[in-house]
């Protein structure tokens, strides 16, 4: 492997030390050759243009501060290091800096994976190289320069140096979690879309959690490219292991750890939030249209999508318990790629599976009327059917306005448009400026108006639809509940049976089956028992849900309704002043 | 249909249309050049037509009564335009555009789907739909009635039109005029006519050179005008319906909250009724934005489609009229050289009193056409500044009382 030492020069090092300096091309060519002759190689790097000599430490230490470019480390360096000095002038020291600036473009790749890399070396290297890891101090490449001066001492930094290429493969991921501190307090720029990033930010206040999901990316091609969306979270819960960090995960995940909980909550009675459905068609859309030809159509699904994520993230991580969920932190806190979720395509044996047993019950919930002794969830439950028809209600009312209001939108830029058009054809001059100005403050409306649209949409309409569908999940606990009464009610009657044939057993003198009977009663005496507290806790728990839950729910909606009625009053207020500074024009019409 | 009566009330659309009368006055509606004060004071709608009832005040003495009413339809107001538009006499005149028929087409198909869709609102949002159904049906009578009123005002302030006998008959004739709708013959004849008119109309444009450099100025300004103008009306008619659509289907948010809030019980009630309450009067003032919008944009738009329209149609007298004059001339010329040798001057003399007719007629035509043309553009210029600040400052009103609606709602919710 080819391996090219520069040593970032330092000031004092004039490039007229080096009478070899100008023999740059030739200089360079034997380098060509495997490097660990350290001598030769620090000879003929000594001899070259002392701004092009860089050893990778340095290298490696201009880039956090100067580029963040994501490129290989491994990629030829020596051909990209060669041409790189090239084009500077050798001779100038300004170019000392700038060639140390611009190598790490071509040059270097990986910029923290690198970067992390020489934080090892001070360990194994000398003293100099830890202290090479800042640019400003000239003292380290002054220091790498006079050991490579001593061509004897070069053997030891070269060799030292040598290895750490090799070693550049070393698993970034798990350096880069290890020196957070080494990159202070700057943004990392993500490498690569599966990595994560840490930031190393504080964040105080009472226990809360908060998740945004943001920047929604198409990686791949075709039918096999998905959407990734980066999850930040802020949080200062005690068992999360930072405070304010970021993820990438794709929308198969969600839709994972929404299955998983699924499976291990809904019979302990919680309410999980729903995830957001899967829609073929946009994601079709998404999956073979060009980033280039991303219509408007396919950018709002796409704003859509990411915003049910946020919500659904958000709900779910406002529930204790699930909070806790390892599934969830998981998937909250993993830096690398979750194991993908297939279980989740519509068209796998398992989605073929799931599909068949919410058939089965759904017939389950038509067919089997429970004999409800609990007032409580009588009421409830009736509660709970006329809310959902109630929302579904609203909601279709709630999509209508917003269809009008875009369609207001729409009309008032061709509006807007037919006027200004008006406007140029009219003769008289101060009704065209007049003319003019309607126009432009139609427009203006029009911007409005088509915002209001969109706060109908996100604000109003979307989290209706959001609780329609926990309303269906607040279902789907009650029929857990149903289920297990079904349990319990299955094990009495088998008990009985049981019972009735180890009286019949013990009538007809048969000890042995008796024995055996007696062993099938306690059996199922057991079972009934078991399935009796099941139910009970499960009965306990769905209250307790719901109690919370109807909190959430009320304090929701008033946020819900009075953010309503807020961007309602900013639009108001914009369109008055728009028609404010209209008034004037109008009454100068002479 | 159960037949709505009209009363009075319609005056803040009237001043639009009447203003810069034939003295150029700007201000509103008080006829008092009037020895001639034409309004209509009530109006019937059955079924299918409208019966107006046009009263006069005069003092004119051709009158036999100073003050008196008739019951007129729609199709006797088109008759009258028609006599006007046929008269030679005011070929150099802007014809004031005729009224548009009374359509209440949309309402009735409107009304209709609601009582299809009765079954499925509760009877609370049913009875508020349809009473702004009502509500709209009577905003379309009453304009309506304003256009007809300000044909016959325009008219009246007309100087040379007040006078005319069709006029007067029109007024004053106590029977029905007995002007039937066309039957299909005359239909057809119609459609004929103004099917040759226009390529007429197109040919003059194409090859008649016109001798004075303002008409063709005119023209050209005309029609690009006219062609803007008429975009502008249609997209201000659909920005008003999206604008009215907005606010029905508020209707429709706030029943569906109130009964969510019987649903929810205790804890949400209050909260949802105040915020079902404010969507309901946020309808209102939504609604009302839109029909002022209607009102003071559209309908002035519209209005001068139509002038611009007829004043589309005196150019193209005027120029058929000077294209009369020109083969007039030829027909003169050619009669001399024919009949230059035979001396027969009865040829001549036919040939020459044509082409002097033919002169007179322009000149007239061309001298009054100016008039009428800067008069136009005047009015024009009034009309919009009128209705422009006037739209401006409704549209003001609205959005501060909306925003006033909003803001107390906002406060007076957060009590846990």
């Amino acid at each position: 492997m080819r391996l090219y030492l520069i040593v970032s020069a330092s000031p004092s090092l004039c490039p007229g030390d080096n009478p070899q300096a100008t023999h740059l091309p030739r200089a360079w060519a034997p380098l060509a050759r495997p490097p660990p002759h350290g001598s030769r190689l620090t000879a003929d790097l000594f001899s070259t243009n002392p701004g092009a000599l860089k050893s990778p430490v340095s290298e490696q230490t201009t880039t956090p501060e100067d580029q963040r470019s994501p490129e290989d480390p491994l990629t030829p360096p020596p051909p990209a290091a060669s041409l790189t000095p090239e084009p500077h002038n050798p001779g100038t020291p300004p170019d000392l800096f700038e060639s140390v600036a611009e190598g790490p473009v071509v040059v270097q790749g990986g910029s923290p994976k690198l970067s992390s890399v020489p934080l090892d070396l001070p360990a194994g290297g000398n003293g100099g190289e830890g202290k090479q890891q800042e640019q400003e101090e000239p003292q380290g490449p002054v220091e790498a320069a006079l050991s490579i001066e001593g061509e004897g001492e070069g053997d030891v930094t070269s060799s030292d140096l040598i290895p750490d290429p090799s070693s550049n493969p070393v698993p970034p991921p798990a350096l880069l979690h290890d020196p957070p501190n080494f990159l202070g307090d700057t943004d990392t720029t993500e490498v690569s879309l599966d990595d994560g990033k840490t930031k190393a930010e504080g964040d105080g206040g009472d226990e809360f959690i908060q998740i945004t999901v943001s920047d929604p990316q198409k990686i791949g091609d075709g039918m096999s490219s998905y959407m990734a969306y980066k999850v930040t979270t802020k949080t200062n819960v005690s068992y999360f292991r930072k405070k304010h960090w970021s993820v990438m995960r794709r929308f198969s995940d969600f839709l994972g750890l929404h299955r998983k909980l699924v499976e291990k909550h809904l019979h302990s009675g919680r309410v999980i939030p729903p995830a957001p459905e899967k829609s073929a068609i946009g994601t079709t859309k998404i999956k073979l249209g060009s980033d280039k030809n991303a219509d408007s159509g396919s950018l709002d699904f796409i704003e859509r999508r990411r915003a049910a994520l946020e919500r659904y993230m958000n709900r779910t991580s406002t529930h204790p318990t699930l909070r806790a969920d390892p599934d969830f932190r998981e998937f909250v806190e993993l830096d690398a790629e979750l194991p993908r979720a297939t279980q989740t395509s519509a068209l796998s044996s398992a989605g073929v599976l799931r599909l068949l047993n919410r058939v089965g019950e759904t017939v389950n919930k038509m067919t089997f009327k429970m004999d409800e002794s609990d007032q409580w969830f009588e009421e409830r439950t009736q509660q709970i059917e006329s809310l959902d028809a109630q929302l579904r209600k609203l909601h279709a009312s709630m999509e209508r306005l917003v269809n009008y209001r875009r369609e207001l939108a729409l009309s008032t830029a061709a509006f807007a448009k037919a006027t200004a058009v008006l406007s140029s054809v009219e003769e008289h001059s101060s009704l065209s400026r007049a003319l003019h100005q309607l126009s432009e403050s139609t427009e203006r409306t029009q911007t409005i108006h088509h915002a209001q649209a969109d706060a109908d949409f996100y604000v109003l309409s979307e989290n209706t639809k959001d609780y329609i569908q926990l309303i269906s999940a607040v279902k789907d606990v009650f029929h857990e509940r149903v289920k297990t009464f079904q349990t319990w009610q299955h094990a009495q009657i088998t008990l009985a049976k049981k019972r009735e044939a180890k009286a019949k057993a013990e009538l007809a003198g048969r000890m042995d089956k008796v024995q055996q009977a007696q062993e099938e009663v306690t059996e199922w005496e057991g079972k009934v028992e078991r399935s009796q507290e099941e139910f009970e806790r499960i009965s306990r728990a769905i209250k307790k849900e719901m109690e919370q839950f109807d909190v959430m729910r009320v304090k929701d909606f008033r946020d819900m309704v009075i953010k309503y009625l807020e961007d309602l009053m900013t639009s108001q207020q914009q369109i008055i002043k728009v028609w404010e500074t209209f008034i004037p024009e109008a009454k100068a019409i002479s | 249909m159960a037949p709505i009566l009209f009363q009075d009330g319609m005056e803040d659309v009237l001043p639009s249309e009447t203003n810069g009368t034939k003295s150029g006055r700007s201000d509103t509606v008080d006829l008092n050049d009037s020895t001639l004060q034409v309004d209509i004071s009530d109006a019937l709608s059955e079924r299918e037509k409208v019966k107006f009832t046009v009263h006069t005040k005069t003092t004119l003495p051709d009158y036999a009564k100073p003050e008196f009413s008739v019951v007129r339809q729609h199709e006797e107001f088109i008759w009258l335009h028609d006599r006007f538009d046929e008269n030679e006499d005011y070929a150099g005149y802007i014809i004031p555009p005729p009224p548009p028929r009374p359509d209440f087409d949309a309402s009735r198909e409107k009304l209709q789907k609601l009582g299809e869709g009765e079954g499925s609102m509760t009877k609370e949002e049913f009875s508020k739909m349809k009473q702004e159904l009502e509500a709209e049906y009577l905003a379309t009578f009453k304009k309506t009635v304003a256009m007809h009123e300000v044909f016959l005002t325009r008219l009246a302030q007309h100087t040379v039109f007040r006078n005319d006998h069709n006029f007067k008959v029109f007024l004053e004739y106590e029977q029905d005029l007995s002007v039937r709708t066309k039957n299909k013959k005359e239909k057809v004849e119609g459609l004929f006519k103004s099917f040759n008119k226009s390529t007429d109309e197109i040919l003059l444009a194409a090859t008649q050179k016109d001798v004075d450099d303002y008409f063709e100025r005119e023209k050209t300004f005309l029609l690009e005008y006219h062609m803007a103008i008429k975009d502008a009306t249609t997209k201000a008619d659909k920005m008003t319906q999206a604008h009215k659509s907005v606010a029905d289907s508020y209707i429709q948010l706030s029943s569906g909250l109130s009964q969510l809030g019987t649903i929810e019980g205790p804890r949400l009630e209050k909260f949802i009724n105040k915020v079902a309450d404010t969507f309901e009067k946020a309808r209102k003032v939504e609604g009302r934005v839109s029909s002022d919008e209607d009102l003071k944009l559209s309908d002035t738009l519209r209005y001068y489609v139509r002038d611009g329209s007829a004043a589309k149609d005196l150019l193209y007298r005027r120029l058929r009229c000077l294209a009369n004059y020109e083969q007039a001339n030829k027909n003169l010329d050619r009669a001399r050289a024919k009949n230059k040798d035979v001396h027969a001057p009865v040829d001549v003399a036919d040939a020459e009193l044509a082409q002097q007719n033919a002169c007179e007629k322009f000149e007239h035509i061309s001298n009054k056409a100016k008039e009428e043309l800067n008069d136009l553009k005047a009015r024009r210029v009034t009309a919009f500044k009128k209705n422009l600040i006037e739209l401006a400052e409704l549209e003001l009103k609205h959005a501060k009382a909306q925003a006033q609606l909003l803001k107390s709602c906002l406060q007076s919710l957060p009590e846990e």
